[in-house]
């Protein structure tokens, strides 16, 4: 009975140590690009690697995340023609980490939204493609994608049902030359024999597809982050002064909050409107410096002539933003609002993945952006002392879902789909 | 040769005999009769080998938008003085698509040479030898990554006895450096992974350093003492990206191998990690019976690198040479070393030169020889007598030089010791092939009716005498 009881209490004691680690770093386990390099421009660096035949996850109760999505989060928008079911989310799973949607088979829709990766890619600052095609922009988030009423950087889409074709058919992404080939090879799959039919009662189409691919990227819903369960949740105890501090700020000086909204009984924190922040003018119009430094191995980094490698360089594409899909002058570098939710687990920032942490975004927005003509009039000088920075970002901090790792998880048990 | 003394080393223990005999069996078996002692230098050792003039150089050829058919090929060229064609192209096969075609090598019979494509993982096999001068695709490998379980970047494909080595540079999962050796029968069935070492699953292997990367690039093996060893580069994200946005792209950049490999060639278990920061790539080991070591070249850092058997019989990774301006980042990329161990030549694609270096004393290399080929360089391949030697240009098709740096070529020299003379010299884009990465040799003599051979236990007896 002794024994019972101290294992009891064992068991506790470890259960709030490990409760209370997560709380402080915010950190899911299973997030994590499987080859860490923190700290890799020290000599002191140490490998930190995962094992690839662990990768290995439980399937989700998806459905449940549009059903009832986790805490902070407003009911989730799914259109009246294209219904969540268990079949669909699971056809579009199938489809969304299926290597073979591309022209030569290399390329899923999870190469660049790498779940343990924030469902984005950590590793690069713009995304690659087929054959190593260059993207110009960072892989955006899927966490909460099903919010989002505008997609992609420059919001060129509206519902994800017909988003998801602009991955598939542009040259730099998944290069299929034409929607017609992406039918003819799923078609030719065995593997989806009849599973169109069954799961929509209608045949492989663009339509079904896309009706398919965006109802499980419609399940990736993530909240009931500390921020939430404080917040809308009214437990004191789930963050620390720091935290509340920082929302503070968030909400008052720096006003944050008139892009990254927050409602009274949710948040989604984006507007989902378009803004000039000064990033993207100053990418297009202002020469690179003269020197760039590089990390060779770790803890050796060197500063060289940034027109060392021009010789083995593409020239690199130009971005005006907004203004490549409207043509209005006033549109020139104005770029989508990103969510805030799980923002610790989907650096770099920007549109173009330019800055590798939050502190640097910190900086940036306190420096009231850059300024140009179009600059959003919401982008001042903030004149914020350390402390503050400190709090805005303990607040940042705090906005990884709970669920994270219910996610993850989930993505490592999908298969993924190659020639066989 | 096999000789006594390196017998007197298989001797250390009971696998290392058995092992030798092995070795032994497989060249034994594949013997011909020009083939007493000479072969390319940096192929492997369970190969049959090529004496004296090789008569063809088959050249895996990256396809390029805007180039001829822009489909990867195996580009045939005759380089026999003797022969009516020499200096020509005179066949190419072309695959389809482009797989960025990158290295190749035949299996142990030298009948088939296989092909890698680092994107599209296919594999293609090539008869070389119904008739060598102009190869056949034989059999395609199309399902090379779920075969092996993800990996992706079929990279090095090595010859084992009746078997192909091929080492990975990549994954399905997040196309980062992860990655494996893969087995193959020499008939192209899968056999197995072979995990590389990460520290959540070292495999047995000892960390004698600091890292455990997980990442691959090339394999080769020293038999005689148990020995295979991989090195390693970076993944698909990396080395299919453009070379100016990767080295813009501090995180990306992070994403590059630091480590070098020790396996138990017979159990293929990982033994030890060692650190060789800086992206090692190629690896060439020494020839002599007495020479317990290799060479490999870190293409970030700009160094070359020993890797040894102590006298405690530790394997052990050492910086011994830098190679040109490190702070000019030439990148130094394909190796070779001479069949008499004294001499190695390092490549480097940024300056496009050749270097020589003299390593008759390994732990102390030095330049001894120092040529401009191109305006990069990539691969080099000598004959086994070193008199001539082979260049080409490509590295990976978004890495090379562009626009009006471009120089995409087949070069040959003959080397008299002092001074390299350019023999051949073909535009593989004007031409209108492509960008030629990786050469390997053919030869007709190789296919000619062999005598009878010795039998298993005649080579054996000879060897313990």
């Amino acid at each position: 009975m002794k024994n019972k009881l101290f294992y009891c209490l064992l068991i506790s004691l470890l259960s709030s140590v490990s409760f209370a680690e997560k709380m402080n770093t915010g950190a899911p386990l299973l997030h994590g690009a499987g080859d860490d390099k923190t700290g890799y421009e020290t000599k002191e660096y140490k490998t930190n690697s995962k094992a690839l035949t662990t990768r290995v996850g439980q399937k989700a109760n998806l459905i449940a995340l549009v059903k009832q999505p986790p805490l902070g989060l407003p009911a989730v928008p799914v259109p009246s023609n294209n219904p969540i079911t268990v079949e669909k989310i699971e056809l579009g799973r199938k489809l969304f980490y299926d290597r073979r949607l591309s022209l030569n088979n290399t390329f899923s829709c999870a190469m660049c939204h790498v779940a343990e990766q924030g469902f984005s890619h950590n590793e690069l600052a713009t995304a690659v493609g087929i054959e190593g095609r260059s993207g110009r922009r960072n892989s955006p988030t899927l966490f909460n994608v099903a919010y989002a009423e505008k997609l992609f950087h420059d919001g060129r889409e509206d519902s994800l049902e017909q988003q998801v074709w602009g991955p598939l058919l542009a040259h730099n992404e998944m290069g299929n030359p034409s929607p017609a080939i992406v039918l003819r090879k799923i078609l030719a799959l065995n593997d989806y024999n009849g599973l169109f039919k069954a799961v929509f009662n209608k045949p492989l189409s663009m339509e079904t597809i896309g009706m398919a691919l965006a109802t499980y990227q419609r399940t990736l819903n993530s909240a009931n982050s500390p921020f939430d369960q404080w917040y809308f949740g009214h437990n004191e105890g789930a963050v620390s002064p720091s935290v509340k501090r920082g929302f503070k700020l968030f909400a008052g000086k720096a006003n944050c909050i008139a892009c990254h909204t927050v409602k009274k009984d949710n948040a989604l924190f984006t507007n989902n409107r378009l803004h000039n922040t000064g990033h993207g003018f100053r990418v297009s119009t202002q020469p690179r410096p003269a020197k760039q430094f590089i990390t060779l191995a770790p803890g050796q980094t060197i500063e060289i002539d940034s027109d060392l490698f021009d010789s083995v360089a593409e020239k690199k594409p130009n971005d005006v933003g907004l203004y490549e899909i409207t043509e209005n002058t006033e549109d020139r570098w104005k770029y989508k609002t990103p969510t805030l939710r799980n923002i610790a687990l989907t650096a770099p920032y920007m549109h173009d993945g330019a800055f590798k942490t939050l502190e640097e975004v910190i900086t940036f927005y306190d420096q009231g952006g850059v300024p140009n003509e179009d600059l959003d009039p919401l982008i001042n000088p903030l004149h914020l002392s350390n402390s503050e920075r400190s709090d805005l970002l303990a607040f940042l901090n705090s906005l990884t879902g709970s669920n994270v790792d219910q996610l993850i998880s989930d993505a490592f048990a999908a298969p993924v789909g190659d020639i066989e | 040769m096999i000789t006594k003394q390196t017998f007197t080393q298989f001797g250390k223990t009971l696998k290392g005999v058995m092992l030798g005999s092995a070795v032994a069996l497989s060249m034994g078996l594949t013997a011909l009769p020009q083939q007493a002692q000479a072969d390319e230098t940096c192929m492997s050792p369970y190969m049959a080998k090529i004496v004296g003039q090789e008569d063809y150089v088959y050249v895996w050829t990256l396809g390029v938008i805007g180039v001829g058919d822009e489909q990867d090929k195996m580009v045939t060229v005759s380089v026999n003085p003797a022969d009516k064609d020499y200096g020509k192209v005179i066949n190419s096969i072309s695959v389809g698509g482009r797989n960025e075609a990158h290295h190749s090598g035949f299996t142990d019979d030298r009948k088939y040479l296989w092909a890698g494509g680092l994107d599209t993982n296919k594999i293609f096999i090539f008869d070389v030898h119904t008739n060598p001068s102009k190869p056949t695709l034989h059999k395609t490998i199309e399902n090379f990554v779920a075969d092996s379980g993800g990996v992706v970047g079929p990279h090095t494909t090595y010859a084992m006895p009746g078997t192909m080595m091929i080492s990975g540079l990549s994954n399905n999962k997040d196309h980062g450096g992860r990655t494996a050796l893969v087995e193959y029968t020499n008939a192209g069935d899968f056999v197995a992974t072979h995990w590389m070492p990460t520290d959540e699953k070292l495999n047995g292997a000892k960390k004698s350093g600091q890292f455990a990367d997980g990442y691959g690039y090339d394999v080769r093996v020293l038999p005689r003492r148990n020995m295979m060893v991989t090195s390693s580069f970076t993944g698909w994200n990396n080395y299919m990206m453009d070379f100016g946005k990767l080295v813009g792209d501090a995180e990306a950049m992070k994403r590059m191998g630091n480590t070098v490999v020790i396996w138990d060639l017979h159990t293929k278990q990982p033994k030890k990690v060692l650190d060789v920061p800086g992206a090692p790539l190629e690896i060439r080991c020494a020839w002599g019976s007495d020479k317990n070591y290799c060479f490999t070249t870190t293409a970030l850092t700009s160094r070359l690198w020993l890797i040894y058997e102590d006298d405690k019989g530790e394997w052990q990774a050492k910086d011994v040479a830098a190679i040109g301006d490190a702070s000019k980042i030439p990148l130094p990329v394909d190796i070779s070393i001479t069949s008499d161990d004294n001499q190695l030549w390092v490549n480097t694609l940024m300056d496009g030169k050749t270097r020589l270096f003299d390593i008759s004393n390994p732990h102390a290399p030095k330049v001894v020889f120092e040529e401009q080929i191109g305006k990069q360089v990539n691969m080099v391949s000598s004959s086994w007598d070193g008199k001539r030697m082979y260049f080409t240009s490509s590295v990976l098709s978004n890495w090379d030089k562009k626009g009006e740096n471009q120089d995409q070529f087949f070069r040959a020299y003959d080397w008299d010791g002092t001074k390299l003379t350019k023999t051949m010299d073909i535009d593989f884009v004007k031409a209108g092939y492509g960008f030629p990465h990786q050469m390997r040799f053919g030869s007709n003599a190789l296919y000619s009716k062999a005598p009878a051979l010795k039998s298993a236990d005649k080579i054996i007896a000879s060897l313990s005498k």
